[in-house]
C-alpha cells in the first residue's frame, strides 16, 4: 500500500484536486480503510457546507435597494443635464466674448475715424470685462471638471 | 461544469446547480437594458442573483446588518457602473467582485482585526475511532447548528473560500480571479479553511463526530 493521503482528503472533498492527484487519492482509498473512513468524514463536512442555510433578502431590504437606485439614477440624469447645460453656457460665453471683441475692433476703428478722437479708456474697460468673463468661464470649467471627477469617484 | 474560459480542468462541486447558457444570455440582455437606463434590466439581474450575493456577503462579513448594507451598496454600484461590465463574461463573478471590494472596505473600516487569519490548523491525523460512523448518533439539526457556529467563528477569508467553493460552486480558477490571488494560494487557503473548520468542530462538539 502506498503512503497515506490524509493531507489531500480535504481538497478531495472540495473536488479541488487536479485529475492526476484525484486518481492517486482514489487508488489509495480503495486500498486503505483508514484513509477511506477519513475521506468519508471530509465528504460529510463538504456536504454540510453545501447545505448551510441560505439567507434570503427581506422585502424591506429589496425595496430600500430599489428606491436608492431609482433616486441615484434620477440624480445622475439631472447631473448629466446640468453638465450639458453648463458646458453649453461656457462655450456660448467664450464664443460671445470672442465675437464681441471682433465687433468692438471694427466699431472702435469706425468711431475713431468718424469723431477723430481716441477711445483708449473705453477699449481698456471693455478688455478688462472680456478678461473677467474668460477667467470666470475658466474657473467654471475647472469646478465642473473637479465635480465630475468627484462624482465618478463616489459612484 | 461552470464556464471557464481559461481551460481549467477543475469542476464545480457536483451538487451545485450548473450555470445555464440561458441564464448567461438573460444576464447579458438585462445588463444591456440597464446600461440604457432601463431599470427592468436591474430587476432581472437582482431576481436571479440577489440570494447568492446576500449569502456570499453574509459569509464574508459574518454580520447580518453589515451584509445588508453592503448588499444595497453593491446593487447601487452595479447600477452606476454597469458600463464597466464586460458582457462577454458571466455576470455573477463580476457582481461578487463588486460586493467583495465593498465588503472588504467595510471590514477594514469597522473591524480591521477581523481580517486576521486564525492560528494554523493542526495537521490531519488518523485518530482512534476514525472508522466509526458517529453521525448516526447525532440529530442532523444539532449537527448543522454546530457547523454553522464553527463556520461563523472562522476568519472572513476562510469563510469566503469555503462559501465560494461549496455554496457558489466557483471553480478554483474563478475563485482566484475573484479574490485576486494565484491559484495555488487559493488552493492552500481552501485547504487551511477546511482544516480550521474541522479543528473548530472538534473543539466544540463531540470529538468522534468529526474525527
Amino acid at each position: 500500500m502506498s503512503g497515506h493521503v490524509t493531507d489531500r482528503l480535504a481538497l478531495a472533498a472540495a473536488e479541488a484536486l487536479d485529475p492526476g492527484e484525484q486518481r492517486r487519492v482514489d487508488a489509495h482509498l480503495r486500498e486503505c480503510p483508514d484513509c477511506a473512513a477519513q475521506a468519508e468524514q471530509w465528504r460529510r463536512l463538504g456536504d454540510g457546507l453545501r447545505d448551510l442555510p441560505t439567507p434570503v433578502p427581506s422585502p424591506g431590504l429589496l425595496a430600500r435597494t430599489r428606491a436608492t437606485i431609482e433616486r441615484r439614477q434620477a440624480e445622475r440624469e439631472e447631473q448629466t443635464w446640468n453638465r450639458a447645460a453648463l458646458g453649453f453656457l461656457i462655450v456660448f460665453g467664450w464664443t460671445l466674448t470672442g465675437v464681441a471683441w471682433l465687433l468692438l475692433e471694427l466699431l472702435v476703428g469706425e468711431l475713431a475715424l468718424r469723431f477723430e478722437r481716441p477711445l483708449g479708456p473705453t477699449i481698456i474697460w471693455f478688455g478688462a470685462y472680456l478678461v473677467a468673463g474668460w477667467v470666470a468661464a475658466a474657473a467654471a470649467t475647472v469646478l465642473l471638471g473637479r465635480r465630475t471627477h468627484e462624482e465618478g469617484r463616489l459612484a | 461544469m461552470l464556464p471557464d474560459t481559461t481551460g481549467c480542468v477543475l469542476s464545480a462541486p457536483s451538487s451545485v446547480p450548473q450555470v445555464a447558457e440561458a441564464t448567461l444570455d438573460l444576464d447579458r440582455d438585462d445588463a444591456a437594458r440597464l446600461r440604457k437606463g432601463d431599470l427592468t434590466g436591474l430587476d432581472g439581474l437582482m431576481g436571479r442573483h440577489q440570494d447568492r450575493l446576500l449569502r456570499y456577503l453574509r459569509r464574508l462579513l459574518g454580520d447580518e446588518t453589515m451584509a445588508d448594507d453592503v448588499f444595497q451598496q453593491t446593487w447601487v454600484r452595479v447600477a452606476g457602473r454597469i458600463r464597466r461590465y464586460d458582457a462577454t463574461r458571466p455576470f455573477l463573478p463580476w457582481l461578487l467582485t463588486v460586493g467583495r471590494n465593498l465588503g472588504l472596505d467595510h471590514l477594514r473600516r469597522y473591524r480591521p482585526e477581523s481580517l486576521d487569519e486564525g492560528p494554523e490548523p493542526p495537521a490531519p491525523t488518523q485518530g482512534p475511532g476514525a472508522t466509526e460512523d458517529p453521525l448516526a448518533r447525532v440529530a442532523a439539526r444539532e449537527r448543522r447548528e454546530r457547523l454553522v457556529a464553527a463556520f461563523d467563528g472562522l476568519a472572513p477569508h476562510d469563510r469566503e473560500v469555503l462559501s465560494l467553493r461549496f455554496e457558489e460552486g466557483l471553480s478554483l480558477k474563478e475563485m482566484a480571479a475573484l479574490v485576486g490571488a494565484p491559484l495555488p494560494t487559493v488552493k492552500a487557503r481552501l485547504y487551511r479553511a477546511m482544516a480550521r473548520l474541522r479543528a473548530r468542530l472538534l473543539e466544540q462538539g463531540p470529538r468522534d463526530e468529526w474525527q
